[in-house]
């Protein structure tokens, strides 16, 4: 009984809608990772996603052109990282807040501009049609293998840039001039001044790169997932990724498997919802539960891995 | 002297943060609106001033719902002074506020007591929801260092899809169209302070009462103290033998507790049952009103009444001409960077810092030159 409802659950097309759901999740992550590596708190993802998704959207249909809305979607979720950059540097805002602000700017903000821009309220409606959404892709070769292929071929560009992108963020951090400065920054700020490394341009970019990305993640949402961009649309996802970049220790590919888990568990939502007898509010619950269950066996982890080692780090600050 | 310049300053700095906010307000609305002046007369006058064509009148009854408006969000903003004082960014505030409105809801429905009784236990039951809730972060965040603000978020959800399950499966009152529960008895309900429908209730008092209790609480006790001075350097605090876990999970149950106290006042005074299907949104204008109030528990009912004033001229605003309502995120989102600026103006702050500065050394070298003359 349970072997079959297990069956009916971890078939292909399931396997194949975690990956779809974990692609705007590991956007914002890797976003948040690499400001964290510099440093950074960068807490509005989720208003970047939002009002990103938005602007993809319009971008697209003024222009007729995903990618040219895509572009657009990244241009302006670099813009409001580089605002709460701004805030954060020069003019000492705390950046918790400005993350907060950003994240106002995405709740009610794009509302607003839709309706400034088009007169649409809460929605964008028919804005985007299908020429629009950005478009998938089978593997050669991998497409044809069975199962494998239905899981892994038929994605969206976008998807596959996200894993891409894992692989990418790790040879940034790990093997250029770049990432060693963005990692002397976050691990050393003074030391990183001290041999010439400019600590506020190196943030900056960190930030810029983590707007970027989040952006993607914003694109991705409303030019693919939900086609089209509604006011509930990113529904914490950007807060979500911050869980998985905690759990994932800060690192790309561990933020890749946390991310895995919530694109697990909220496909695992989808799938239960459907089904008779079950509240699908309570399913609902089930990704941020993973969340928090995570990031406590995370810091369980941690502690005693502390513990052996005897000695005090920044975690306990 | 130059302290008294200085506190002059802070307060104009402050006004001069809420203009610009007001100036790129007014920047939208001209770039989207047809007929601007009209939106901005509603969006500033508008809360308190009714417009006929026999001239303009003071308006009561739009003044007393503002002051109403501003009871779930005195309760928020205090909870978030506590908790941002002792450097807990904990934003869990909507949970909170979501399960103690809930509780408090559940409480004042199958309860029966006398009424005055009655109220009290639901709001008790309410805070202590609250409080009890706001446990999970704080505890993750002493025990195991685990971020409060990524458990607090997380937790927000949690609540809310419970709250829904609970409310669609358990307690909905299925005689009615839209989901809801049965409505409360009339013992619990929370009466206006005048019955004119401005929904004005005995809360406003109670929440005005909690403002002093937080406020001396903060500022006299020796628990306020250790919250403050963990927040200004936990180090420090740490080093001199206060019990810095015990305070910041102290710190965060207070936040719950007066977050989930405002939540059942609400529920209680303005609806006749639990309708909330969504996050009530009153967790985050308290961290603005916090951040308005800079953490002062004295301040927060002021702040808490220009946030008022400002929603109800946005919503008059969407009412009367064709700019949203949703300008009010904009205008908060401008208010909190700028109002949390540090540097802003600063350079003003420095030329008064240098002034002052200048002008005492001139005294000196003057007594100096003087001195020198003399031998």
């Amino acid at each position: 009984m349970i072997g079959d409802l297990l069956l009916s659950i971890f078939n292909a097309d399931f396997l194949y809608s975690v990956i779809r759901i974990t692609a705007p999740i590991l956007f914002a992550a890797l976003g948040a990772v690499i400001a964290e590596k510099a440093g950074v708190v960068n807490i509005g993802l989720e208003g970047i996603m939002m009002i990103s998704a938005l602007f993809g959207v319009l971008f697209g249909y003024w222009t007729q052109s995903w990618l040219i809305g895509v572009i657009g979607a990244v241009v302006i979720g670099v813009l409001l990282a580089l605002l709460i950059g701004f805030f954060a540097f020069e003019m000492k805002t705390d950046i918790i807040l400005g993350g907060i602000a950003v994240n106002m700017l995405g709740a009610g903000g794009t509302i607003f501009l839709l309706d400034m821009f088009t007169g649409m309220k809460g929605n964008t409606g028919s804005l985007v049609t299908r020429e629009l959404l950005i478009p998938t892709v089978d593997i050669p070769l991998i497409q044809s293998i069975p199962f494998l292929g239905q899981v892994l071929s038929g994605h969206a560009v976008l998807t596959y840039l996200a894993f891409l992108l894992v692989w990418l963020m790790w040879v940034v951090i790990y093997k250029t001039p770049l990432g060693l400065n963005i990692r002397a920054v976050g691990e050393n700020p003074n030391a990183a001044t001290s041999i010439g490394v400019s600590v506020q341009k190196i943030q900056y970019i960190a930030i810029g790169l983590s707007g970027a990305l989040a952006g993607l993640g914003g694109a991705f949402m409303s030019m693919y997932y939900s086609q089209g961009w509604n006011s509930g649309m990113v529904a914490g996802r950007g807060f979500i990724a911050l869980a998985a970049t905690a759990m994932g220790r800060g690192e790309p590919v561990g933020t890749m498997l946390s991310s895995l888990l919530f694109g697990l568990a909220q496909a695992l939502r989808t799938k239960v919802s459907g089904m008779q007898g079950v509240s699908s509010y309570l399913v609902s619950v089930i990704p941020y539960l993973v969340t928090i269950i995570g990031l406590v066996l995370y810091a369980i982890s941690t502690k005693n891995k502390l513990k052996k080692r005897h000695t005090v780090t920044k975690g306990a600050e | 002297m130059s302290d008294k310049n200085l506190f002059l300053f802070n307060i104009l700095r402050g006004l001069a943060a809420i203009l610009l906010a007001l100036a790129v307000a007014a920047v939208f609305i001209f770039i989207s609106s047809d007929e601007p002046l009209t939106a901005l007369k509603y969006l500033l006058l508008g809360p308190v001033v009714s417009f006929k064509s026999t001239g303009n009148v003071f308006n009561t009854t739009s003044f007393l719902t503002i002051l109403a408006a501003m009871i779930p969000t005195i309760f928020s903003g205090l909870a978030v002074c506590v908790m941002f004082s002792a450097n807990q960014f904990n934003l869990g505030g909507e949970g909170a506020i979501m399960l103690g409105g809930f509780v408090g809801a559940l409480l004042g429905i199958y309860l029966k007591m006398n009424t005055g009784l009655h109220q009290v236990v639901c709001v008790l039951g309410g805070a202590l929801a609250g409080g009890l809730i706001m446990l999970i972060p704080a505890i993750l965040k002493v025990k195991l260092g685990a971020s409060e603000m990524v458990t607090s978020l997380m937790m927000n959800y949690v609540v809310m899809f419970v709250i829904l399950h609970f409310l669609n499966f358990v307690f909905a009152d299925r005689s009615k169209g839209a989901t809801q529960t049965f409505p409360f008895q009339e013992t619990a309900k929370i009466p206006e302070i005048i019955a004119n429908g401005t929904k004005l209730t005995w809360g406003f008092v109670v929440a005005l009462i909690f403002v002093v209790i937080i406020a001396l609480f903060m500022y006299r006790t020796k628990w306020g103290y250790a919250i403050r001075m963990i927040g200004i350097n936990q180090s420090f605090a740490q080093y001199s033998g206060m019990q810095v876990g015990t305070v910041i999970i102290l710190s965060q149950v207070i936040g719950g507790m007066l977050s989930g106290m405002g939540g059942s006042i609400e529920v209680l005074g303005r609806f006749g049952t639990f309708l909330w299907r969504e996050l009530p949104g009153y967790g985050w204008l308290g961290i603005t009103i916090a951040i308005l109030a800079k953490n002062n528990p004295i301040f927060v009912p002021f702040a808490a009444f220009f946030i008022a004033y400002l929603n109800k001229g946005c919503n008059l605003m969407a009412t009367y001409s064709d700019v949203p309502s949703e300008m009010i995120d904009i205008i908060q989102a401008a208010i909190f960077l700028f109002f949390a600026a540090e540097q802003f103006l600063a350079k003003y702050r420095q030329r008064i810092v240098v002034h002052n500065t200048q002008r005492d050394l001139a005294v000196q070298e003057a007594a100096a030159s003087q001195g020198g003359s003399n031998s």
